[in-house]
């Protein structure tokens, strides 16, 4: 039997005139593992919310057609009933997450399912030794690092022991070593129960799956092994799936391998490896900082930054490094009573010791994690000139309307930004910090979550930037992202940077320190040459 | 009096009630205050270990004997319940905090409603109504709908309604202080509170810290965008009150994307899977529940001589 069915299923949104996802037939087999993948709004998620029963029991909107769990029709099964079966595993976990311990929490749906006592606490050690969380006993789920309440979130789904497991997108917003437990995870479960996962990351998943199936515009348009993968590269890439750097070499080679280090030894045996990367060296030393931040004794940040005009500059690290913190400092977000912290800068010709933020907001943009916090006027027009309205500047109009032109804004400018998709209020939210007239951008996350299509463009758009005198400060853990658009790269650990230079000189050693160098360097460069 | 004086004192009372809350609240208190008192943090003195049903009666009574007793006794209530917080862990700043925010919703409601009320509520309010005049107002000042004279018993009654909602809001943040949303689950589902009501709760108990994160965000990014860059730091209060508000609807926005998230994630975990629910950790009732009864038996019995002996304030405070 299979474990899901879908037969004629088209649903759309209130509102929407075009469905946002057309099936005529899919099935999935007990204990196959797929990968369902495409770019943003392609209709992946509304796939998974007609498996997991949210469409029709939360989501309004007009549906034809079934989904069968087990033979079982989703739209007359109760959703908490569905639960038994089908366990789904959100994208962000600080969104999942809603009890205040760690063991609350795991045990939260064997609680609701009213099971006994012994059972409920044998539940939770098999799913905390599932997922390897034995260190985060006894622990708050709010002072949890993303990839450690991702953990979490997995083994409070793992505690219903589902016989179909739903992942979607379960390493966008973690870190490397969050993301490497997730899959290690998933290496363990592959055959043991039905998995279907949605993710950007092909590269690394692709080991754990047997299937991969590419949602466009609400339509499958791929559904095969893996091995699809290699002969449809190219295609795949024009519908905004990432697609491995190895996978597209051995395309090119014409070779069925998928291991990386096999293709590498092909391809250099053919001579055929990836071109070098043009960096920026950019101009003088546009901005410097020294930033200081010790919240108790356990911690402290002494980190030194200094930046060449019209350069990106990736800072790296494990979770915890240091990285957001050093941001944090550096445009004073740190509330002096938590923490005592010092920064001097020099930006501009000026030295600023401690500077308040509405000074350090005249040299410094920030564009946060959650960029919607930003967009707090109603329209995209008001919004790109609220710092020229209350800083009351003059002759920003032309870079105004260069803005607009680079980000694709005209036609949106009296649109709502809160309105429009998560792309577009992203551009809205990054030109509006330009708009401010700051040279020195720094960028909280600004991949995570974003499909592949999306990080090219904001990389392109950055490229653009800095021929405009633009210098920005990323702080990322998407190593591909760094690599194929990034100048210069500072890695900390523990709060002091370890490593600093380009990124090639970097990924040569920076896995010590928790950041995986990407296929495109490994590929193109021999390791123990670059550490020698 | 001199009229320049007497200009001077009411516009000084004027900005006092408008700006003596917004200090406290944007200034002494902060968003990071905010979010200490609406969150909870692990601890093991009495107040964390008394019974959350206990805590909810408590809450229920203290709102009961607020509204239908003098003000005096809702001060009394409101003393008693921030004297407590000295349990709780990093008590003596809680303690402040809690007392900021009492003075803040004291200042602000009684201001809100002492200058405004007409002597006809107040004639109804208090019988034999013979006003008391504390301050005459310049004439003017009926622009602004102020009635021509503030008198004792209009302040009075601006204490009256501000003492109903601060003992209420201090024995609430108490229970949220002390008490896990799971904890708070449990009990509410033991004396059968219907679901969705409990998942609401629960919802506003993760959220509420995470407005202030948010809110406190958003302000500093308009700092950094230029709000009050060109204007002195005294005004930096007012500008922040301008940031707040501008910060609420991606706030609330951001908050709602969430909301939606938790609720799949209940509804995808089990939740209402079955009428009654199982617990690993149950919660039970101890000698110092008892002793708290007690002492809720003996507020309500307190407001029911308070009332037998003339200190009943209910009919006439409509609001």
């Amino acid at each position: 039997m299979n474990a899901i069915e879908i037969r004629d299923l088209e649903f759309r949104y209130l509102g929407s005139k075009k469905p946002s996802i057309t099936v005529p037939y899919f099935s999935v087999s007990e204990g196959e593992s797929v990968l369902i993948t495409g770019k943003s709004g392609s209709g992946k998620s509304t796939l998974l919310q007609c498996i997991n029963g949210i469409i029709p029991h939360i989501m309004n909107g007009t549906r034809r057609g079934e989904t069968y769990i087990f033979g079982e029709p989703v739209s007359k099964a109760r959703l908490p009933n569905i639960s038994r079966t089908v366990g789904t595993l959100l994208q962000d976990p600080e969104r999942q997450v809603m009890n205040y311990r760690v063991e609350e929490e795991i045990v939260f749906a064997p609680e609701n399912f009213n099971l006994d006592k012994d059972t409920i606490l044998q539940r939770m050690e098999d799913a905390i030794q599932g997922v390897a969380i034995e260190s985060l006993r006894g622990r708050e789920t709010t002072k949890l690092s993303g990839g450690e309440l991702q953990r979490v979130a997995l083994a409070s789904v793992m505690s219903m022991d589902p016989r179909i497991l739903i992942l979607d997108e379960p390493t966008s917003s973690i870190d490397p070593e969050g993301t490497r437990e997730i899959f290690k995870f998933l290496k363990n479960e592959k055959g043991k129960r039905t998995i279907i996962i949605v993710e950007h990351k092909v590269e690394r998943v692709l080991p754990f799956v047997d299937r991969i199936v590419v949602v466009d515009n609400g339509r499958i348009v791929l559904d095969g092994p893996t091995d699809r993968l290699i002969e449809e590269a190219h295609n795949l890439i024009d519908l905004g799936v990432e697609i491995p750097s190895h996978i597209l070499i051995a395309n090119k080679l014409g070779i069925r391998a998928s291991g990386i280090d096999e293709v590498r030894r092909i391809a250099r045996e053919r001579g055929m490896i990836p071109h070098e990367r043009a960096r920026s060296n950019g101009g003088p030393v546009a901005f410097r900082a020294e930033v200081s931040v010790s919240y108790n004794k356990n911690f402290r940040l002494a980190a030194e930054l200094a930046c060449r005009a019209g350069t990106i500059h990736a800072v790296m690290g494990r979770n915890g490094a240091g990285k957001s913190t050093l941001l944090k400092g550096i445009i004073g977000f740190i509330d002096k009573d938590q923490a005592a912290f010092s920064v001097s800068m020099d930006v501009e010709d000026k030295k600023l010791r401690n500077p308040e933020m509405r000074v350090a907001g005249r040299y410094l943009g920030f564009l946060p994690q959650s960029f919607d916090l930003m967009l707090i006027n109603n329209t995209v027009e008001k919004e790109l000139n609220y710092s020229k309205k209350v800083r009351k500047l003059n002759g920003v109009d032309e870079l105004i309307e260069n803005l607009k032109g680079i980000f694709s804004l005209s036609d949106y400018a009296k649109s709502d930004p809160l309105t429009l998709s998560q792309g577009q209020r992203r551009r809205v939210a990054m030109a509006a910090m330009l708009a401010s007239g700051a040279k020195i951008i720094l960028m909280d996350e600004p991949t995570s979550g974003q499909d592949y299509m999306h990080k090219q463009n904001l990389g392109r758009e950055m490229a653009q930037l800095k021929g405009l005198g633009y210098t920005f400060i990323i702080v990322t853990h998407d190593s591909r992202f760094v690599y194929e658009f990034a100048d210069w790269v500072t890695v900390l650990d523990f709060g002091k940077v370890v490593l600093q230079g380009t990124p090639e000189s970097v990924f040569s050693k920076s896995e010590y320190y928790g950041v995986v160098p990407p296929s495109e360097f490994v590929l193109r460069y021999e390791n123990e040459q670059l550490a020698s | 009096m001199n009229s320049l004086l007497v200009e001077l004192i009411s516009w000084l009372i004027f900005f006092f009630g408008v700006g003596a809350p917004l200090y406290l609240i944007f200034a002494a208190i902060g968003i990071r205050g905010f979010k200490e008192i609406t969150s909870y943090e692990p601890y093991n003195t009495l107040l964390y270990r008394i019974n959350p049903i206990v805590k909810i009666a408590l809450s229920i009574t203290v709102m009961i004997v607020a509204a239908i007793t003098i003000w005096w006794i809702g001060a009394f209530l409101t003393i008693a319940i921030l004297a407590s917080y000295l349990d709780l862990k990093n008590g003596k700043r809680k303690l402040v905090i809690g007392m900021l925010f009492v003075v803040s919703t004291v200042v602000g409601t009684s201001w809100g409603y002492a200058p405004f009320v007409t002597s006809s509520i107040l004639s109804i309010a208090f019988p034999g109504y013979h006003p008391v005049v504390i301050w005459a107002w310049p004439s003017y000042f009926s622009i602004m709908g102020y009635q021509p004279q503030l008198t004792l018993q209009a302040v009075e009654y601006g204490l009256q309604i501000s003492f109903r909602t601060s003992s209420i809001m201090m024995s609430a943040l108490l229970l949220v202080m002390t008490n896990t949303p799971s904890q708070i689950l449990r009990t509410l589902h033991k004396i059968s509170i219907p679901d969705s009501v409990i998942f609401s709760l629960m919802v506003g108990m993760k959220s509420i810290p995470m407005v202030f994160t948010y809110l406190d965000e958003s302000i500093k990014i308009q700092m950094m965008r230029g709000l009050g860059s060109r204007h002195s730091r005294f005004l930096k209060p007012f500008y922040m009150l301008i940031g707040g508000i501008h910060a609420i609807v991606p706030t609330i926005i951001h908050l709602l994307r969430g909301a939606k998230d938790i609720a799949i994630s209940a509804d995808t975990r089990g939740f209402r899977a079955t009428k009654k629910r199982s617990y690993v950790e149950d919660i039970r009732f101890t000698r110092t529940d008892y002793y708290a009864v007690i002492i809720i038996v003996a507020i309500l019995t307190t407001a029911g001589v308070a009332i037998l002996l003339g200190f009943g304030r209910t009919i006439p405070y409509v609001t």
